[in-house]
């Protein structure tokens, strides 16, 4: 069966360092090649390029590799681009590729190419159809793990409702004589409205996007002189807030954007959460609530031979619903051996020296990891990849369904398409299943 | 006693189903023999007066586009017509005619006794005749034995028959007609995955003793529609109205009252009913804060004072019969002419037949109809059809063939039974098309007539007609495609007419047709000098294809994505069970349904497509057999 389609992946375990490979194989390679580098590079060789995005901007620099057909592994033609291997110019270098006609791997799919090309013996068959198999078991568990609790949820309430929609829509198709209750005739444009917010939100919440377009906003926060400036330093890499021993120096919330795994965060150092009389400085507490409020995630920071105070209490207590917190036990170069408890209520705690740099990287992790957006395997990575991709085509179809003037039956058939997308995180919802809802639901036939 | 000559098809079977298989074998050439229990019945509709309705009717217009007999018969007999759904959009639109019982009949019988190759035989049939594993006749009642390379079986509900009133029941096929007890009892030797289904019918009424002035009176359409390609509304006879009442509270009170004697609540009857088609007595426990069901008084027939009240199918004795019957305004002095009845029946898992409706336990056997689960004349007679020119194949040593499911209703309708079975009788929704926008009544002659004429179905008339309608609509297609309109030439109020406001380039005129608010009446009115001049069924054709062309070409996308998945065929001997990298859920699931191909085995619930790569996989290991792989070449996994 000759493939028709060029399929796209990132074959290492994205995240910290190391070199991350995005893998594409296809008839489209030789024109993906050309569009991301400016040419295809020379056959079975490891070629220095450019990686360039649509508008001609660096994304990442590295090796290109090209295995023309049938001298390949999958027996296709091959690309592979080894760039540095952060997460964000992993997802731009995919995403590209995917803009330029490829689509997403499924689990095992080069293996199974190569299978199918010829180019694995007979005997590994067996080993093959295995390996799929357990590919695709760990790609349904690392995405259920990057879908737990909030979004799946909300990923379930959305397909509640596209289910309900459909129900009505339907039954008014099928039955236009029978008497459906609920008004199933008129209530397609609201409900298409409805989901279409809910879609755009489950998006918004899933897609790495506003993560690489706006960053992560964190705040620093916790009470005067435990080193939060200093802990920005050591973030940042210079010297960017006045630190001194003396209390309420940092009398403006500072902001500064630093990088970290391709990822922009704003981190905003507050000025001491205290009570004052000092009119200046309290201008500088007000605005360090205000950021506390928008903020993506906090760092309380907390010296670490001390622990939690009761003034930190009360800035937890304003800290949103929802905001993870990481407790940063500084100053564990003071030699206190203090026992490293977890964070309390769910936070995560973290023991660093901003003035060694020791813990530091245990830090980076957490903040990463925390802002629930960076899933640390490459099997976690594709599945979030896909179910981002699912939930933009269904977003698309929601948009068909609600552009004005549309036929009914042409609704329908923007929403079943949406529901199949959908049916790619959720499992498969059928026409039988369909009409199972709706003779549950409504009392058909004469 | 055996008797020649040898036949190459035998139909048992004179409904729907029957009628339609041994009318295709017959017109493809092969001899073929209709065995039915008694030729007066043949085309008999046995429960509601009525052909097509949404799904339905797509199912009939694409039997006449493969030359049967249901939308012409319907035509003859029809005496009421209405397009459902007129005001959504082509795709779900359905033609539906209430029908005379007795006109129906005498439509097909014409049929049948005109058909060269086709004679008719009054038996039951008692026994097949097997030779090893395939089939090569048929035993009558009396002893007599026909042979034949390939059997239709069309049992309709008369496979080990029972019908429940109240709590009395006893065997029959239909009301009046004996049962085949032997024939069922034959096939359950046979080892055939066997179950029970159920279906009802109303008690009929006769309407001299009915109050039509308290009902509201429902007219057919004005233009009269047709069924067939070749039908003319001058076919048709007089056209009578329907009327519509509802059940009344005090009906409900009966009718709780009465469930304690329900064939149905005290477990007397095993068979599974539609969810879609419930008894009176379902409708109201299941649904009871609903305080009225309608009801639709259709009329049986010209010559006839019978109506046929649609909406109250009920098993319960005929004393709560009446009472309940008396209830509804309007039937409050109605005489019950035949009481109504639930009726169990055999049929035969699906999934034991391939897609040409053949067994996979018996060579030239088929099955149509209600035997494979299924309910309504349509499907039955759509089953018929293909299963007879399938027998008709076969007898002429060809290739089988059937429909997939992006040509034709038949084709969705088959794979869901051979694929994934019935739960309860499966009757045709729109919802179950995926390709739905594609299969519409109006371009059933486009998507099958050529295929039918390959076959041999397809008359010289109809074919002269259809592919001067085709040309016609290719003609007009490309006129309009090459036909430029430019802002300077139209007038203002032209282009506000057409677009609500001026033009800013040009445009051809098909692309300003594929607009929703443009109609093509519009354009022969505003800017189409030329326009106008096509019959309005290639207008029409015209139109709806430059609607619908954006969603048909990304259907057909995906129909070419999966093109080659549906083509790769399973082998019938495949070992699931040895098959590693499979699920035992998944392994026991293939096994169970044993998919034709590939793309049959992605629509068994719980295949998952990391399933599908393991079974492609062991395919290929299985086709390559030995020859020696090609060395490992290019990047490491």
């Amino acid at each position: 069966m000759a493939n028709a389609d060029t399929i796209a992946a990132t074959a290492t375990a994205p995240g910290r360092g190391g070199i991350g490979v995005l893998r594409v194989s296809g008839p489209r390679v030789p024109a993906i090649a050309e569009a991301m580098l400016g040419a295809c590079p020379r056959p079975r060789h490891a070629t220095l390029g450019d990686f360039r995005d649509a508008d001609d901007r660096l994304i990442d620099q590295g090796l290109a590799l090209y295995f023309p057909a049938p001298h390949s592994y999958t027996g296709e033609d091959v690309l592979e681009l080894q760039g540095h291997g952060g997460v964000a110019v992993q997802r731009l270098l995919l995403a590209r590729a995917l803009a330029l006609g490829a689509r997403l791997a499924e689990p095992g799919e080069f293996t199974k190419r190569a299978f199918l090309a010829g180019k694995l013996d007979l005997a590994q068959a067996e080993a093959v159809a295995d390996l799929i198999d357990a590919a695709s078991a760990q790609a349904a568990r690392s995405a259920a793990r990057s879908l737990e609790g909030e979004f799946s949820r909300r990923v379930d309430a959305l397909v509640a409702g596209l289910v309900e929609a459909r129900m009505y829509l339907e039954a008014t198709l099928d039955f236009p004589e029978e008497e459906l209750e609920g008004h199933a005739a008129s209530r397609t444009r609201a409900d298409v409205a409805a989901l279409l917010g809910q879609v755009r939100d489950v998006e918004r919440a899933a897609s790495a996007g506003r993560l690489l377009r706006e960053g992560l906003r964190v705040v620093l926060a916790g009470q005067p002189n435990v080193g939060k400036s200093s802990l920005l330093n050591r973030l940042a890499g210079d010297e960017v807030a006045i630190v001194t021993a003396l209390p309420g120096t940092t009398r403006d919330p500072i902001r500064e954007t630093l990088s970290l795994e391709g990822i922009p965060l704003h981190v905003t150092d507050t000025a001491g959460l205290r009570e004052t009389t000092d009119a200046v400085e309290r201008i500088g507490v007000e605005k360090a609530w205000g950021a506390l409020a928008k903020a993506d995630v906090v760092l309380l920071v907390l010296d670490a031979r001390e622990g939690r105070r009761v003034a930190d209490r009360a800035v937890l207590a304003r800290v949103p619903a929802g905001v993870p917190v990481v407790e940063v036990h500084n100053k564990i170069d003071l030699g206190c051996e203090a026992a490293r408890v977890p964070g309390e209520e769910g936070a995560s705690a973290v023991f660093v020296s901003a003035l060694t740099g020791e813990g530091m990287d245990d830090l980076k992790r957490a903040v990463l990891a925390l802002a629930g957006r960076v899933p640390s395997t490459e099997g976690a990575f594709m599945a979030r990849e896909r179910h981002v991709r699912a939930l933009a085509r269904a977003r698309t179809h929601l948009e068909g369904a609600g552009e004005p003037g549309l036929g009914p039956e042409l609704v329908a058939e923007e929403l079943r398409l949406a529901q199949e997308a959908l049916n790619t995180i959720t499992g498969a919802f059928g026409a039988d299943d369909l009409l199972g809802e709706i003779f549950s639901r409504f009392c058909i036939g004469k | 006693m055996t008797l020649s000559p040898d036949f190459d098809v035998i139909v048992v079977g004179g409904g729907h189903a029957g009628t339609e298989a041994a009318l295709a074998a017959a017109r493809m050439g092969a001899r073929t023999l209709l065995v039915t229990q008694s030729i007066e019945t043949l085309g008999q509709m046995s429960c509601n007066p009525s052909i097509g309705g949404i799904g339905k009717g797509h199912l009939v217009k694409e039997i006449d586009a493969l030359g049967g007999a249901m939308a012409q018969a319907a035509d003859e007999a029809g005496i009421q017509f209405r397009i459902l759904n007129s005001s959504k959009g082509p795709a779900v639109r359905a033609t539906r005619a209430q029908a005379d019982r007795t006109l129906y009949r005498q439509a097909i019988r014409v049929r049948l006794e005109g058909q060269p190759n086709l004679w008719l035989f009054q038996q039951a049939v008692e026994d097949l005749r097997v030779e090893g594993d395939a089939v090569r006749g048929i035993v009558t009642q009396i002893g007599l034995t026909f042979t034949a390379r390939a059997v239709v079986l069309t049992t309709g509900t008369f496979l080990a028959g029972l019908i429940h009133v109240g709590q009395s029941h006893y065997a029959a096929g239909r009301a009046g007609d004996p049962p085949a007890s032997a024939l069922a009892a034959r096939l359950r030797e046979l080892a055939l995955p066997a179950g029970r289904l159920k279906t009802g019918t109303p008690p009929r009424l006769d309407g001299r003793s009915l109050d039509y002035r308290v009902m509201e009176r429902q007219p057919g359409d004005d233009p009269v529609p047709v069924f067939s390609f070749l039908g003319h509304p001058s076919q048709h006879p007089a056209q009578l109205p329907c009327w519509a009442t509802r059940t009344s509270e005090a009906t409900h009170d009966i009718i709780r009252g009465g469930l304690s004697r329900s064939p149905l609540y005290t477990g007397v009857i095993e068979g599974v009913g539609p969810r879609y088609c419930p008894s009176i007595e379902d409708k109201v426990v299941r649904f009871s804060a609903k305080d009225s069901h309608p009801i639709f008084v259709e009329p049986e027939g010209l010559g006839t004072h019978e109506v046929y009240p649609n909406g109250i199918s009920t098993s319960l004795p005929y004393d709560v019969q009446l009472a309940l019957v008396h209830s509804i305004p309007g039937f409050e002095r109605a005489h019950i002419t035949r009481p109504g009845y639930a009726i169990e029946y055999d049929y035969f898992d699906p999934r034991g037949l391939r897609r040409s409706l053949e067994t996979r336990a018996l060579a030239g056997l088929f099955f149509a109809g209600q035997i494979n689960g299924t309910t309504g004349y349509e499907e039955a007679a759509a089953q018929g059809l293909l299963a007879g020119i399938n027998a008709a194949l076969q007898a002429q040593g060809r290739e089988p063939w059937c429909p997939r499911r992006e040509e034709a209703y038949l084709g969705v309708m088959v794979d869901d039974l051979v694929t994934r079975g019935v739960t309860e009788p499966y009757r045709m929704f729109t919802s179950r098309a995926e390709y739905r926008l594609r299969l519409r009544e109006d371009n059933a002659d486009l998507r099958l007539t050529e295929i039918g004429r390959q076959l041999g179905l397809v008359g010289d008339e109809r074919w002269a007609r259809f592919e001067a309608k085709r040309e016609a609509i290719a003609r007009e297609i490309g006129r309009l495609k090459s036909t430029w309109i430019h802002p300077q030439t139209v007038p203002p109020e032209a282009a506000q007419a057409l677009v609500g406001r001026a033009l800013e380039r040009e445009y051809a005129l098909y692309d300003l047709l594929r607009r929703p608010e443009v109609t093509i009446r519009q354009l022969a009115a505003t800017v189409d000098r030329e326009g106008g001049q096509v019959p309005p069924e290639v207008a029409e054709q015209v139109e709806i294809q430059a609607k619908y062309q954006g969603y048909i070409e990304r259907q057909e996308a995906e129909v070419e994505r999966l093109r080659a998945q549906e083509d790769l065929r399973l082998p019938d001997d495949l070992d699931y069970a040895a098959l590693t990298g499979l699920s035992t859920e998944v392994r026991q699931k293939l096994a169970r349904h044993r998919p034709e191909t590939l793309g049959q085995a992605a629509r068994i619930s719980g295949v998952t497509p990391a399933a599908l790569s393991v079974l492609l996989v062991h395919l290929r290991r299985a086709a390559a057999g030995r020859t020696p792989p090609a060395p490992r070449q290019g990047l490491a996994s």
